[in-house]
C-alpha cells in the first residue's frame, strides 16, 4: 500500500493503522514523491492519496497515474477539501472511494477489504 | 458458420415513481436497450438473479430516502462492469461521494429529463468501467 499525503504526521499514523492491520505501507509526502513510488515491484494494491499537496488537487495526478499502471491498485482519495467540482472529477475518472477528513478508519478499512476482495475474485476469474 | 445473434445493452431502471420508470423506459428503448423495470428493491434483487444487466439505473430514493445507493453498490458488486447511473435530487459533495463510493458511473439530477439520462448512458456505456472489477 501507498500512502501520499504532505502532512507527515497524518501519512505516518495512517501507516501505522494500516500496518497494524497487516499491510505493508510505503509513505509519500508529496505527488512528485508519489509518482516515483507508483511503478514498484511487487506491484501495489493500494494507494491513498491526499488531494491538496504541492498545489489544489493534485491528488487526482496520483489516481490518474495509478490507474494507469499495468495492473492498476484499489485508489482511494482521503481528503478534508471535498468540493463539487474534484469529487465530480474523482466520480468521472472512477476513483474507487472517497474519504473525506476526519476520516472514518474502520469504514475506510471495511471499504477497502471489500474491494480488494473484489479485485482479487475478479483477477481469478480473468486467470480462468 | 456459427452466427450469434447481437443484442442491445440490457437495461435495469429502478425508481419508485411510475412516471420516471416510463420516460426512462421509453427513452433507453429508443437508443436500443432491452429493459427491465422495477418499483421497489426487492423487484430489482429478483431481476438480477434472473438477467446480466450492461446498464442499471437507479433511482437513489426507491422507497425511501438514499435507499438506491445500497443497492447500486449492490450491483455493482454483482456487475462489476455493468454502467451504473443514479438519480439523485441534486449533485453536492454528498451525493457524488455515495456515487463514488457505491461503484456508479454517474450521478443525474431528478430535473434531468429521461432522454438526456438516456443519451449520457448510451455515450457512456463502452467505457464505463476503471473501476475495480
Amino acid at each position: 500500500m501507498l500512502i501520499v499525503d504532505d502532512e507527515s504526521n497524518v501519512a505516518r499514523t495512517l501507516k501505522m493503522v494500516f500496518e497494524r492491520e497487516g499491510f505493508d505501507v510505503q509513505t509519500a509526502f508529496s505527488c512528485a514523491e508519489a509518482l516515483k513510488l507508483l511503478d514498484r515491484k511487487p506491484p501495489l494494491d493500494v494507494v491513498i492519496t491526499d488531494l491538496n499537496m504541492e498545489r489544489e488537487d493534485i491528488g487526482l495526478e496520483v489516481a490518474r497515474a495509478a490507474q494507469k499502471l499495468k495492473k492498476p491498485p484499489v485508489v482511494v482519495i482521503c481528503t478534508g477539501y471535498a468540493n463539487t467540482s474534484n469529487a465530480q472529477e474523482a466520480l468521472d475518472m472512477q476513483v474507487d472511494y472517497l474519504a473525506t477528513k476526519p476520516a472514518d478508519l474502520r469504514e475506510l478499512l471495511t471499504a477497502l477489504r471489500r474491494l480488494l476482495a473484489m479485485r482479487g475474485a475478479a483477477q481469478r476469474g480473468l486467470a480462468q | 458458420m456459427n452466427t450469434v445473434a447481437r443484442r442491445g445493452p440490457k437495461a435495469l431502471v429502478v425508481h419508485g415513481d411510475i412516471g420516471s420508470i416510463s420516460g426512462l423506459q421509453d427513452a433507453l428503448s429508443r437508443g436500443g436497450c432491452e429493459i427491465v423495470a422495477a418499483r421497489d428493491l426487492p423487484t430489482a434483487l429478483l431481476a438480477a438473479t434472473h438477467n446480466f444487466f450492461d446498464v442499471i439505473v437507479i433511482s437513489s430514493r426507491v422507497s425511501e430516502e438514499g435507499d438506491g445507493w445500497p443497492l447500486a453498490g449492490v450491483m455493482h458488486m454483482i456487475f462489476p462492469r455493468a454502467y451504473i447511473g443514479v438519480i439523485a435530487r441534486d449533485k453536492n459533495v454528498c451525493t457524488l461521494q455515495a456515487a463514488i463510493n457505491h461503484g456508479a458511473t454517474q450521478v443525474f439530477e431528478t430535473k434531468s429529463a429521461p432522454a438526456e439520462i438516456a443519451g449520457a448512458i448510451l455515450n457512456k456505456i463502452p467505457t464505463s468501467s476503471k473501476r475495480v472489477q
